[in-house]
């Protein structure tokens, strides 16, 4: 059988598996039409008919049940809704145990996340870290503009405020008023 | 890694393991709607094809335990395997040519129903061809039983000599 106890394993392996089969446009094929239109249509449900009330539930809910020891913030205020990733439940476990097949998971969150929210008419900033740490803030679509300073939308809470967020080395990738995973900016 | 008091802890019988003590039931979810893209996307050679590289390749830690440690580990992983899927209710039997993993309430078909998800009608099947795999890279057997909802996967030595499987044993889940 095929577990949900370790079920990031699985699916990040079948990432580069799809990739082996045809190529970058299944897997993204794949989180599309899998991820986000079939096995998250709880998450559309909420998002498309309720927006940022539905952000909090969803994640609220995804988000404490995958991390039950909280290392996510969320900070929901007007005009944005905000996820702190500090310990990612999902990138975590590959980390732990040794997982890494396919050249970024990271990248499935965006590929689920970012159809979903052009959808709903709404824009993604978003980094991640690659080392299960990341960030996103929704806005209605059309907003423009840079990402907002470290520390302005979440305060403290804010991850990129961590001494661990960019170590040396280190690669990031970034997200600018975005909704398609291949718009990934790269920085060192 | 030592526990708390310095004495040894027993590795866990799974190859990889969390900080949670069960997985999030909402990621069956998940494991449908792939079935679903594969068979639909690359037909149902393509999703067997899945699963059986799946299981040679994904499970291969766990497979060269099962080859080493023969019918006593098989027995140990399903244990600990279903101790983390939750709402499952599952019966590892041992006996001495083979492991019976009765399973009274498949985890996942639970959540499915509950979730008034449309499961895939070969879903039951995919125990099979990755069980399959899985054995045959261990030197073992493998037969199911069962489905849509309560099965029995039989692990055996090859000198059980079970019969060859009967895919009309295996249950299709009805829409």
């Amino acid at each position: 059988m095929i577990g949900c106890y370790d079920f990031c394993g699985h699916y990040e392996w079948t990432f580069a598996w799809l990739e082996r089969q045809g190529g970058h446009a299944l897997v993204r094929e794949y989180w599309e039409q899998a991820i986000y239109r079939d096995s998250q249509r709880h998450a559309r449900e909420l998002i498309q008919g309720e927006g940022f009330a539905g952000m909090g539930k969803y994640w609220g809910h995804t988000l404490t049940e995958e991390s039950p020891d909280l290392g996510f913030a969320i900070t929901d205020q007007p005009g944005v809704f905000r996820i702190d990733m500090h310990q990612c439940p999902s990138k975590g476990f590959l980390l732990r145990n040794g997982l890494e097949q396919y050249r970024d998971y990271c990248d499935h969150c965006m590929g689920w996340v970012g159809p979903l929210m052009r959808e709903a008419g709404f824009t993604i900033d978003h980094e991640h870290n690659h080392g299960g740490q990341c960030w996103w803030e929704l806005r209605p679509a059309g907003e423009r503009g840079e990402h907002a300073a470290p520390g302005s939308v979440a305060g403290e809470r804010d991850v990129r405020r961590r001494p661990d967020w960019a170590p040396p080395g280190a690669t990031l990738d970034r997200y600018v008023k975005a909704s398609d995973p291949d718009a990934k900016e790269r920085a060192t | 890694m030592p526990s708390e008091d310095n004495r040894p802890t027993a590795p866990s019988p799974l190859p990889y393991t969390d900080t949670k003590p069960v997985g999030s039931a909402d990621f069956y979810f998940a494991i449908n709607a792939t079935f679903r893209f594969l068979l639909t996307r690359l037909g149902r050679e393509g999703w067997v094809r899945y699963l059986e590289e799946m299981g040679r390749a994904y499970h291969a830690p766990a497979n060269r335990r099962w080859r080493e440690g023969r019918l006593p580990a098989v027995a140990s992983y399903w244990r600990t395997f279903f101790a983390a899927e939750p709402g499952s209710d599952v019966e590892v039997v041992e006996q001495p040519d083979r492991v019976e993993v009765r399973v009274r309430v498949c985890p996942a078909i639970r959540h499915l129903r509950a979730g008034g998800r449309e499961i895939v009608p070969e879903f039951c099947q995919h125990c099979y061809h990755l069980g399959r795999a899985r054995a045959e890279a261990a030197g073992m057997i493998m037969r199911l039983a069962g489905g849509n909802g309560a099965c029995c996967h039989t692990y055996a030595e090859p000198e059980a000599a079970l019969p060859p499987q009967d895919p009309a044993a295996i249950t299709t889940v009805p829409a």
